[in-house]
């Protein structure tokens, strides 16, 4: 897939010259200095550099967990930066699908009802819930494992019930933080394999920060950030 | 041992538990001490001014003055006995009677009792405690009346220079107040012997005689001598076991009351105690495992624990002894079921109370932090490799 | 799976805490329940009192009694249209006697007048045999079944008993009585502990001074609803006598003892209060730890994107649930233990005091809505610091 065919697509994250500081004991930190960045959409990248490089924030951005301090952020269409608390987090239920480094489930519910947890906040009957979970839960291969609670699960199949309820909602964007960061290779393996999966086949725009080169590789792009600024 | 600030520095950590677990010791440990001191400060005041060397004599089945009732001519043949202390050839001593009046409580719903003392000059000889406040002493023979500091302005009528009825036309006028070193006497109406016996239809007798003795030890050849004669049905005690008694059934009954009650409030204290030290302990799994790979002993661990719970209830416990001393300003208005009247009294700081209390923090502290601190001491030092 | 459901999962993920939050509360509960009970069990008492059952007596103290004539001017009083306005009236005397052989148990021993006594106390029920034995007995006695039983006193037992009020015979000798029968009640107005016998044979005794006295008189009026006029009446036939009477119907009259034992009530009452802040602070222990324990799956939540609103009343739910999880087996502690133990106990034992002792349906209510509420209250704070929770700060403790 080429820059120009994916520009004609359109951007599935645009931000423009987002500035982002945070003031720790008095002192301001600028994390992010007037960043432009463009994904398009259906595009699959990686996002690297050095601790402190500000990647997380940027990624904290994206998925609008955090504000910038000055300039655009526009996400599935949204304008981020313009948006409530309230709003941005109805917004972020139905536009993203967070995939965390250490999976974050609820070790009270089951791998089936993990990934139901999102469809809680959508007007749904809960057997149309369970279908999309299950139906979810195929996709990553895990549909042996559904009545499993996530103790007793491995770390890659954790990994895989938090990717399934990170697409459970049909987002047009996936983030990754740190995805693999816990895992061995060959488990890391298996979830990038994923990703693929979910770019290729169905079409989701994903943005992950990895320390991992091998799992940048497999990337369609590698965008790396230092000091603020991108490469 | 384990260092001990690494336990305080826990309770730090926890501030907001820590808090909600002193408050809870706190608040038992309150209502444990006010209810001690409540029933020391109805000794203290109906035992107050009890003089060893006065007798009260009574009739032999009474058990306090309302009860008992001594015939006028009694009176003498008892004052006439040995024993007694003279004062210009005369025994000093003399009768009085107690009678009860409903009066309507100012503040509160409906009336209550009050006790009414028919006194003599006699009564004031041996009360040397007493004495007028404000206004004056009521002139024997008249239609006068005291009150006691205690009910002052607690009942309709008793203030200066107000009045009660105590029979058609014959209001009784407050002349004067009176103190007695807080005994409780302070709880009562004191008017001339012979217009309280008017008034009340009792002209054949009083209900007791108080006498001096001629010394305190001769209590009990004064008793052998009264008690021996049948026909007078007549008993004799010194004032101090007297007032003992009278205070006896409610100080009793507050005691056993806020035994009863502290102990199922402590039930509330202790499991809030469990709770947090519960989850102190499950928190630091690995860090004792830590403390014991370093080779801290097992029971170095259980006592750094129960400390850390006992810092806690000892707070709390001191924490609420001070809320019940500050109540121990407030006067508290009770029926004593002994004379059927109010007795107007208050906290009394007790030594008991605060042994009692203490007693009582430490004990939460130690059964509210012994499972947890045993669970701690059974944590394996491998706790410290797995994360 | 839906958000309750989750609340109640949380609520089981940690059973050591909810075993003892559980047992906090029920005991908590169970405390409230015994205190108010025995606040109500008094107010409770004044229901079982009659309107139309007057009690007249002397207006300066109950120490001091009437003359006997008064109890006849009660009965006969007729209103402004000639008509009577008492229907029945009978006369009664506390004689405080004592049972030797029970030296410190105290019952309530009354002299009344045995023809016209059980018309206007028509709660009393006495076999017929045993209501003519009391009619031809002088010295005889009717004694509740529950003093009875307590004494182990039977039908045809003589008793002698000391009066510190009245003292001894007239003729030096002691006071003798029969016990002719025992007595049940059909209300708790009238509690089953009291030794009554007849007010004739009282009056052969007494010292001449004390002849033809009452104690106080009791009246029924004809007309329930009219008996304030007819209290009112009552004493104002006496108004200009010299001793002057103070009447009341049997609700105020208890209403005037509680007013003696109002600074008991009022302590009681502070303490159910002070139990149920204990309540609080263990509820708010216990979800206040949990919730904190789980500040990182709040926080991954509000990143899925649940809203601080659904979070917070996620933490709410579950705080109100744990508080009914101790209620219910705080009401069932308290039906167990207050209702059929205590209750037994104490109206066997200290009927003077609580003639009923009973948990009131409403008293349950009152537990297990303060429960809710105060569960509800506890889930606040940690409630408002969840939908207040920093996302990216909270995410990062985590990794």
């Amino acid at each position: 897939m080429s820059a120009e065919q994916s520009k004609s697509v359109g951007s599935a994250i645009s931000i423009k010259g987002v500035v982002k500081e945070f003031t720790r004991g008095g002192q301001t930190l600028r994390v992010l200095n007037s960043l432009d960045l463009e994904v398009p959409e259906g595009s699959f990248e990686a996002l690297m550099g050095p601790s402190g490089s500000g990647k997380s924030t940027l990624l904290n951005l994206i998925a609008g967990l955090d504000k910038p301090t000055s300039g655009e952020i526009t996400v599935a269409g949204a304008r981020l930066d313009r948006m409530s608390d309230a709003e941005i987090t109805s917004w972020r239920a139905a536009n993203v699908g967070i995939v965390f480094q250490s999976y974050n489930l609820l070790p009270v519910l089951t791998a089936l009802e993990n990934v139901e947890l999102p469809l809680l906040l959508h007007k749904m009957t809960s057997a149309e819930r369970k279908k999309r979970a299950q139906i979810a839960l195929e996709i990553v291969g895990l549909s042996d494992r559904m009545g499993h609670y996530p103790r007793m699960l491995s770390g890659g199949q954790e990994q895989r019930v938090a990717i399934a309820r990170a697409i459970v909602n049909d987002p047009k964007v996936i983030i990754g933080d740190e995805p693999t960061g816990d895992l061995d290779r060959n488990s890391a393996d298996e979830i990038l394999k994923l990703f693929e999966q979910l770019n290729r086949e169905l079409g989701k725009t994903i943005i992950m920060v990895t320390h991992d080169p091998e799992a940048a590789e497999r990337a369609t792009v590698i965008r790396r950030l230092n000091k603020g600024v991108l490469a | 041992m384990i260092p001990y600030q690494y336990n305080l520095r826990s309770i730090w950590v926890r501030r907001v538990t820590a808090i909600i677990t002193v408050l809870g010791v706190a608040l038992v440990t309150a209502v444990l001490a006010a209810a001690l001191m409540l029933a020391a400060g109805v000794k203290k005041s109906v035992s107050v001014g009890g003089q060893d060397d006065v007798a009260i004599i009574m009739r032999a089945g009474a058990t306090g003055e309302l009860e008992s009732g001594v015939d006028e001519s009694a009176v003498g043949l008892v004052l006439s006995q040995p024993g007694l202390a003279q004062e210009n050839g005369k025994p000093i001593g003399g009768g009085e009677l107690l009678v009860v009046v409903a009066l309507d409580k100012l503040g509160a719903m409906g009336f209550s009792n009050v006790n009414m003392r028919g006194y003599s000059d006699q009564s004031l000889k041996l009360r040397p405690n007493l004495k007028v406040v404000e206004g004056a002493l009521p002139k024997p023979g008249t239609d006068e009346a005291m009150v006691g500091r205690g009910i002052l302005g607690r009942f309709k009528g008793l203030t200066l220079g107000d009045q009660i009825s105590v029979r058609k036309n014959r209001p009784l006028r407050i002349v004067g107040v009176f103190e007695d070193g807080g005994s409780g006497a302070e709880s009562e109406i004191w008017a001339d012997v012979n217009t309280v016996r008017a008034a009340f239809g009792r002209q054949g007798g009083v209900s007791v005689v108080r006498a001096r003795l001629a010394s305190a030890g001769g209590i009990e050849a004064f008793r052998a001598v009264i008690e021996a004669d049948k026909r007078l049905g007549l008993k004799v005690k010194s004032e101090p076991d007297f007032l003992a008694a009278q205070s006896e059934g409610l100080s009793k009954f507050l005691t056993i009351m806020g035994f009863i009650v502290s102990l199922f409030f402590s039930l509330g204290a202790i499991i809030g105690a469990t709770i947090t030290m519960h989850a102190a302990v499950a928190h630091r799994t690995r860090e004792i495992g830590t403390l014991r790979a370093l080779g801290f002993s097992r029971s170095a661990i259980l006592l750094g624990f129960l400390m850390e719970a006992l810092v806690m209830t000892i707070t709390g416990g001191a924490i609420g002894l001070l809320a019940a001393l500050a109540l121990s300003t407030t006067k508290i208005s009770m029926m004593n079921p002994a004379t059927w009247s109010e007795l107007v009294f208050a906290l009394a700081p007790s030594p008991q109370a605060f042994i009692t209390a203490g007693i009582f923090s430490v004990g939460m502290g130690l059964l509210g932090g012994f499972l947890p601190a045993v669970r701690a001491s059974r944590i394996s030092p491998l706790a410290a490799l797995r994360s | 799976m839906n958000l309750p459901g989750l609340a109640v999962r949380n609520i089981y993920r940690n059973p050591v805490r909810l075993a003892l939050t559980v047992a906090g509360v029920a005991v908590a509960l169970l405390t409230f329940v015994t205190l108010r009970t025995a606040v109500m069990s008094w107010d409770e008492a004044k229901n079982y009192t009659l309107k139309d059952r007057l009690v007249t007596r002397h207006k300066i103290t109950f120490v001091m009694d009437l003359p006997k004539n008064y109890a006849d001017d009660v009965r006969d009083l007729k209103g402004a249209d000639g008509k009577p306005l008492i229907r029945a009236s009978t006369f009664l005397n506390w004689f405080g006697g004592k049972d030797p052989a029970h030296e410190n148990d105290f019952f309530a021993t009354i002299a009344a007048d045995h023809n016209t006594f059980l018309t206007v106390y028509d709660e009393i029920k006495i076999p017929d045999d045993q209501l003519k034995a009391f009619n031809e007995t002088r010295n005889g006695a009717v004694v509740g079944d529950l003093l009875a039983t307590k004494f182990n006193w039977k039908v045809g037992d003589n008793i002698t008993l000391e009066s510190p009020i009245y003292g001894l015979r007239e003729n030096g000798e002691p006071w003798t009585f029969k016990i002719v029968g025992l007595y049940s009640t059909t209300s708790k107005a009238v509690d089953r502990q009291t030794f009554y016998f007849r007010w004739d044979y009282m009056n052969d005794g007494v010292r001449a001074e004390a002849k033809d006295r009452v104690g106080w008189i009791a009246s029924r009026s004809v007309d329930a609803a009219h008996a304030a006029e007819v209290t009112a009446a009552i004493d104002k036939r006496f108004d200009d006598a010299d001793t002057q009477t103070l009447t009341q119907d049997e609700a105020s009259f208890f209403q005037g003892f509680m007013g003696m034992v109002s600074s008991v009530l009022a302590i009681m009452s502070y303490l159910s209060y002070i139990i149920l802040a204990i309540l609080g602070l263990i509820l708010a222990n216990a979800i206040s730890m949990s919730v904190r324990e789980r500040t990182n799956e709040y926080a991954s939540m509000k990143a899925i994107g649940f809203h601080a609103k659904t979070l917070a009343s996620l933490i709410l739910t579950e705080s109100t649930l744990i508080a009914l999880a101790g209620a219910i087996p705080g009401v069932i502690l308290s039906y167990l233990i207050v209702d059929v133990a205590l209750g037994d106990f104490l109206e066997y034992n200290l009927a003077n005091f609580f003639p009923v002792f009973r948990v009131k349906i409403w008293t349950y209510a009152e537990a297990v809505a303060a429960a809710t509420v105060i569960g509800l209250f506890a889930g606040i704070v940690p409630a408002l610091t969840v939908a207040r929770l920093n996302v990216v700060e909270n995410l990062r403790r985590v990794a």
